[in-house]
């Protein structure tokens, strides 16, 4: 009964929004800009739904919901553009979409790229909302539990296993720049007692490294140089001939959804890890489960359906702690809840009392907003392709020209610039001796969590290291952490190897010994 | 000569004018300039009372945000550099007072000719399962056993944070402070039982304890509050009279004007001020979500920055937190 009169509610929502034309335009355009906020690098997700709460104040609150939530799925969408077709991540979200994506535009299958990347967009986006529906109070409970061991755990297993994945000859690289990364990330005056590191006395570092102008220096820069010192075209275009996403693909890689949209939601229910983090993981996972991992980072489809699903299923996860208790589950989602404040609607547990219809407009609200992102997608990836018929030389100078006032437009400062350059030119040269840059940038992102949480831990412990086995979820991050880099070891693998040789004659003895009888 | 005539008519009409502008205070719309970003509890409440100020003047406040900076520096360097007509005002919250010592900027609050709204006061909750039941059973146990108890309260130098060490002061307990970077964190740990105990606004704390996800012990003010779904919350103060020497520390939201703007907008804007305070939609606001509203303009409101720009200085100092000496910019010891 109670579920019928929700379901009555969810159609009118959607059909009173879609009957006013007014809405619609919002909703198209708030999700176009969301995807070109996502695709320029330096704008965030975060960003434009700041601005969009500014915007909007004077509507009412559900135009208002339309146009944030849009700008939220969009942009979150956008950022794999420019990893899939220049190979610069548009956000720390796409950059794990980047290590498949690009090769297969060099290889001219971009366009086949961008159609998959949204139809996993829009399944992560939907499969993200079921779990706010179905599960909301269950999985807020699971997520709430998370103290200071698990954050440095997960923060640490994020560090790893991006090292393990981007390490084309060595792995010991990968992690080598994963540690240079959380070295850079000690920069600045300590979160917990204010202590200068590393400052030298500049009070601009006082504040630590900014993410963006890594970013940006990280992965445009080096792209450039090398597209440019090498005089490579930036990939073939490839003409669409099929509009519809491919079936096939979907349903052959139906595991690898399921467990990245899971893997997206549990990640965004989390408070403070967001997108970037979700990315990371479930293309790490997938490429540790698929059938050919070496396939992974030369163009596998599987992997950009696995970053992609989880960092749009983020989404939904981010909003369930923030829908049962007001606490948001990534940084988009704290502009979220500062935009529904404006409007005088305060999420916690009261919400099903004082709003009760609020999670179901919600949950249409965010199939809307993923259909406009797959529309807009499915349209603007057939044209956004042509990007790669304009000569490098035109193209990579105007991204250059972007890189430059995207980290100068956070803070409107300099210093971004000055931070941005040697971070470029150090990324450049860590790539010509085969370092990748990947775990790099997820260390200056996850180090002050890292960081921050393993001091906290000790602080509460009183630096007894007993709290990090006596918990449950702890103890499962430490042995993913422990696989993760004994998978890596030639010592491990061989042993592996004869572990499995073992078994399978063993299997094989037992087999004939079955067949003799 | 005639030049020189026409010259002197010309002044005398342009300060006859520009006598006719001040006197018709505002004739352009305001614009407030909100030093933290859109949604938060300083931006919140000064739209709230922006609109309610606005139907008893003639013009429209726009109010517009430019976070940033170091505690709000951004936005209170950008309305400071205004000329002092009354055209421009300024957001500003109990922590913009650190942006001096922070060196965010080279001003300290005696800049400003506040409004100031009101803010959420401070109480002290535990984890929803742990053994204390009062304050008393609290603060014995931390007296019994200094350090034994652990307690978050947002960052260090925070408001939070100057309430616990007020609480540690007024009551002699002793608590072992984690820091966290900003109220939500800290809730959530004493939520998780990370630490026993919280101190944060009640605007802040309400959706967890109607969850009863943590429970609350004490207000730390003088009285006590009575929230639907929760019942009452005592004041700390009964139990423990010592506080009130070090408390209460509130919350303190607000709008500003540069000093030396003329004393005819001073009033102009006082006057819509107090009567904005008084309109439903201000009281029902403030009802809603727990916010202790003030009214209070001028140099009375001034003073209350003062006092807590002091406290917060000379705590930052005393934490090695603060980056400019306070005494050298003239801030007085509390």
């Amino acid at each position: 009964m109670n579920f019928l009169s929700d379901f009555g509610v969810f159609g009118q929502t959607i059909l009173s929004m879609l009957s006013d034309p007014l809405t619609v335009v919002l909703l198209m355009g708030s999700s176009f800009l969301g995807i070109v906020f996502g695709a320029l690098p330096g704008l965030t997700a975060t960003l434009g739904v700041a601005l969009l709460t500014t915007l909007t104040y004077s509507m009412n609150l559900e135009t208002a919901l339309v146009s944030l939530i849009s700008m939220y799925v969009g942009a979150v969408y956008g950022g794999s553009y420019p990893s899939i077709l220049i190979n610069i991540p548009g956000t720390a979200a796409a950059a794990a979409t980047a290590m498949d994506g690009y090769p297969m535009a060099r290889r001219g299958e971009g366009g086949r790229a961008l159609g998959l990347t949204t139809t996993a967009s829009f399944i992560g986006t939907i499969v993200g909302m079921l779990a706010l529906v179905a599960f909301a109070p269950l999985i807020s409970d699971a997520a709430l539990q998370f103290t200071s061991y698990e954050f440095f755990l997960l923060a640490f297993f994020g560090i790893i296993i991006s090292g393990t994945l981007t390490s084309k000859d060595l792995v010991y690289k990968g992690w080598i720049a994963g540690l240079l990364g959380l070295a850079l990330a000690c920069i600045g005056r300590d979160r917990l007692q204010f202590f200068p590191r590393f400052t030298f006395d500049q009070s601009q570092l006082d504040g630590g490294i900014e993410v963006v102008p890594v970013l940006i220096g990280a992965f445009a820069l080096p792209q450039i140089i090398k597209t440019l010192r090498d005089r490579m075209s930036l990939g073939k275009p490839q003409d669409i001939k099929r509009m519809l996403p491919e079936f096939g693909a979907i349903v052959r890689n139906f595991k690898n959804i399921v467990r990245s949209a899971l893997l997206g939601i549990g990640i965004g229910a989390v408070p403070g890890v967001g997108e970037d983090i979700a990315g990371w993981v479930s293309y790490g996972t997938a490429k540790n489960s698929h059938s050919n991992p070496e396939n992974f980072g030369k163009g596998e489809p599987a992997g950009i359906i696995a970053s992609e699903t989880a960092n749009n299923a983020c989404i939904g996860g981010a909003l369930i702690p923030l829908v049962t208790l007001g606490i948001p589950g990534s940084p988009p989602a704290v502009m979220l809840l500062g935009a529904l404040m404006l409007h005088g609607l305060t999420p916690g547990p009261m919400i099903s009392i004082t709003n009760p219809n609020f999670l179901v407009q919600l949950t249409a609200i965010m199939v809307l907003a993923s259909l406009a992102m797959w529309i807009n997608g499915m349209f603007l990836a057939k044209h956004v392709v042509k990007v790669l018929r304009v000569p490098a030389s035109v193209f990579l100078p105007i991204v250059a020209v972007m890189s430059v006032i995207g980290s100068y437009a956070l803070g409107l400062s300099i210093f971004n610039l000055y931070l941005m350059v040697p971070v470029g030119i150090v990324a450049y040269l860590l790539g010509e001796m085969d370092y990748p840059i990947s775990p790099l940038v997820i260390g200056v992102i996850l180090g002050p969590m890292a960081d921050e949480n393993l001091r906290r831990a000790l602080m509460v412990s009183e630096g007894s290291v007993a709290g990090f086995f006596e918990r449950p979820v702890a103890v499962i991050l430490i042995i993913a952490i422990v696989l993760t880099i004994l998978s890596q070891l030639p010592a491990w693998q061989r042993a592996k190897g004869k572990i499995w040789a073992k078994l399978a004659r063993r299997r094989t003895d037992a087999v004939e010994a079955g067949g003799g009888k | 000569m005639k030049t020189f005539a026409t010259l002197c008519v010309a002044a005398l009409m342009g300060g006859v004018v520009s006598q006719a502008q001040a006197d018709d205070y505002p004739s352009r719309d305001i614009t407030d300039v909100v030093t933290w970003s859109a949604g938060g509890g300083t931006d919140v409440s000064n739209r709230v009372v922006a609109a309610e100020m606005a139907k008893f003047l003639p013009v429209r406040i726009n109010v517009v945000n430019k976070p940033g900076g170091v505690a709000g520096s951004i936005g209170m360097s950008y309305a400071h550099s205004q000329p002092a007509d009354g055209y421009t005002l300024v957001g500003v919250a109990d922590s913009n007072t650190t942006s001096a010592v922070m060196g965010g900027w080279d001003q300290t609050f005696k800049e400003w000719y506040p409004f100031l709204i009101g803010g959420s006061p401070d109480l002290i909750s535990v984890t929803a399962d742990s053994p204390y039941k009062t304050l008393t059973d609290l603060i014995e146990a931390a007296k019994a056993n200094p350090g034994s108890v652990k307690a978050s309260a947002g960052g260090s130098g925070s408001i939070h944070h100057i309430n616990l060490l007020a609480l540690e002061k007024g009551t002699g307990a002793s608590f072992n402070f984690i820091p966290y970077p900003g109220s939500a964190p800290a809730q959530n740990a004493a939520m998780t039982g990370e630490v026993t105990a919280v101190v944060t606004s009640l605007a802040e704390q309400l959706q967890l304890l109607r969850a009863g996800k943590i429970r609350p012990l004490a207000m730390l003010v003088e009285d006590s509050v009575s929230v639907d779904g929760i019942g009452d919350i005592p004041s700390g103060f009964g139990d423990y009279p010592g506080l009130s020497e070090y408390l209460p520390i509130q919350q303190t939201l607000g709008i500003a004007i540069r000093s030396d703007a003329p004393d005819d907008v001073k009033a102009t804007l006082s006057e819509a001020f107090g009567k904005a305070m008084e309109t439903d939609a201000v009281k029902k606001w403030a009802e809603e979500n727990f916010y202790v509203l003030s009214g209070k303009t001028g140099e009375e409101a001034q003073k209350e920055y003062l006092k807590l720009e002091s406290v917060f200085s000379w705590a930052l100092h005393d934490l090695g937190a603060a980056k400019i000496d306070p005494a050298t910019l003239g801030i007085a010891k509390p």
